[in-house]
């Protein structure tokens, strides 16, 4: 049994903007860009637009994301709906989820969910772009962190990896197979940053940033924004573009509670968010045609496919090939558009973007034949906050 | 050679935590109403949002949670020490602390290793809580 609201609205236009390296300006011009780009795809007018919702990535962090005031920079002058929201890398899903109830309740027509970010500056690395991010000395027990040497997201999330990897024998050569298989997808996104193959031995060679990590473990940090407009199925319906309607939706958020009642590394919030979001939308692990999940390191892919009930736990890295840059080699339908890793990073846009492009059979080359469930997670903190949306070409 | 790595900042709340650890104790947030104790600070307690609670010192036992060998470098006064071994520690109390591993070859470091405090006092005014194998 489904819930009444599956497949009732969906994301009728997509805006993805220019990617990664691209210099000269800041994050409220991407979003412009991206909502100018989603509009079009929609064959809409700006003045339909009467809903924004927006989440800042790192720039929000810094200072100069895009908040509120991207109302007045884009002259929306009759929005029905406006917020800032923030769950971290589950936020680009809650976006559509809240946009979605609204539209289903008539409190909006046209609601765009904008992610922005442009944190890389020509002449800076990623990891400084990153690990700068709101850097201040601390103060109380938080400047131990510092004192001990620990920095930066990479090294919360290997710590997350090690304890998954010892707990069940997941190798380097296991995250690699995931780093080569998502390298091979995104050889054919005209919208991926990194579009050369790679080998295995290249992701050995890559260099450690944070053992068990290797660079190619690491998503790329990314300049750029995506927009998703949501409506409704009947309004979708008659517009310019397929719509990917939306079948499910949930949320699951763990937290993080450094206590040994809470184990960290190896669950997620994709366990409740995707409960809720196989509920509503009456389908299970069995019906997944495709799968667009948060992958900002190879681990996260693997501890969240097992979540979402697709594999038993220790067991994702069977679904990939032992060497996914042979040519002849099978790839899972896991991050079908190279993914963070590969592609952008657009926090949890990245996913949901492909799983649009892949629902309306859009992806080129790389366009999975059977797309029929396409499920799409967003993850933030350290495995703190998640959130699943399922998508589908069909409205039932 | 003086030291030069990041130190602690305390701040009124976490002082005493500090005082403590100069004294080489490792004391630990203790709220009785839910038999917790509770790391990092907080004024309240997670479990059943309490206000009362008092220091105790811990036993300073545990094992090793998950580890992982820093590579990057973001402060210059690692740079000597890349690659340096970093713990997530689990103590028997039942907080987790972010934490080094000292006294051990980095073949032996593995999730489950049974760990106990020691105090390395790096300055005049500040002491590390650091953990070693038992």
């Amino acid at each position: 049994m489904s819930d009444p609201i599956r497949g009732q609205t969906a994301i009728c236009g997509l805006g993805i903007t220019e990617m990664g390296k691209v210099y000269g300006h800041d994050a409220s011009w991407f979003a412009g860009e991206s909502v100018r780009l989603a509009v079009e795809d929609a064959g809409l007018q700006k003045d339909d637009i009467d809903g924004l919702l927006v989440n800042p990535g790192i720039t929000g962090m810094m200072g100069t994301g895009i908040s509120i005031p991207l109302q007045g920079y884009l002259g929306l002058r009759n929005l029905r709906l406006l917020n800032h929201m923030n769950s971290y890398g589950a936020t680009a899903s809650a976006m559509v989820q809240y946009a979605a109830f609204a539209v289903h309740h008539g409190m909006a027509n046209y609601i765009a969910c904008i992610f922005a970010d442009a944190p890389l500056q020509q002449g800076g690395s990623a990891g400084a772009a990153y690990g700068g991010a709101g850097r201040r000395g601390p103060s109380g027990m938080a400047s131990l962190m510092p004192a001990f040497g620990f920095y930066g997201a990479n090294t919360s999330y290997a710590l997350a990896a090690r304890r998954y990897m010892e707990r069940y024998g997941i190798t380097n050569n296991d995250l690699g197979r995931v780093s080569v298989t998502q390298r091979r997808y995104a050889v054919d996104n005209p919208h991926a940053t990194m579009r050369q193959p790679l080998t295995l031995e290249d992701y050995h060679n890559s260099r450690w940033i944070v053992e068990p990590f290797h660079l190619l473990d690491c998503c790329l940090v990314s300049n750029g924004a995506v927009c998703t407009i949501v409506t409704t199925a009947e309004r979708a319906r008659d517009l310019k573009s397929s719509p990917a309607y939306v079948w499910g939706m949930g949320q699951g958020h763990p937290g993080n509670f450094p206590h040994a009642e809470v184990e960290v590394g190896t669950t997620s919030g994709a366990t409740i968010a995707g409960e809720t979001a196989y509920k509503m939308a009456g389908v299970g692990p069995e019906d997944v045609d495709i799968c667009e999940f948060y992958d900002c390191y190879t681990y996260t892919v693997l501890r969240t496919i097992e979540d979402y009930g697709l594999a038993k736990p220790g067991e994702a890295i069977g679904l990939y090939p032992e060497d996914p840059s042979d040519p002849e080699s099978e790839l899972p339908t896991i991050n079908t558009g190279g993914g963070q890793l590969s592609s952008y990073y657009m926090w949890g846009m990245t996913p949901i973007s492909e799983g649009v492009i892949q629902a309306r059979g859009s992806g080129g080359d790389r366009q999975i034949e059977k797309n029929d469930i396409v499920l799409c997670s967003g993850n933030g903190g350290t495995l703190d906050t998640h959130g699943t949306l399922i998508l589908s070409p069909n409205a039932n | 050679m003086a030291y030069e790595k990041p130190l602690p900042n305390p701040d009124e709340n976490t002082q005493p935590f500090f005082d403590g650890l100069k004294e080489h104790k490792l004391l630990l947030q203790y709220f009785p109403s839910a038999d917790h104790y509770q790391y990092p600070y907080s004024d309240r307690c997670y479990k059943d949002w309490s206000t009362d609670w008092e220091w105790r010192e811990s036993a300073g036992n545990g094992e090793v949670y998950t580890w992982v060998r820093m590579h990057q470098l973001y402060h210059p006064s690692w740079k000597a020490e890349i690659p340096y071994t970093l713990a997530v520690v689990q103590l028997d109390e039942g907080p987790r602390m972010h934490t080094n591993l000292v006294n051990v070859p980095l073949e032996d470091v593995r999730v489950g290793l049974r760990v106990k405090v020691v105090f390395d006092d790096v300055t005049d005014e500040f002491t590390l809580p650091k953990f070693e194998p038992v």
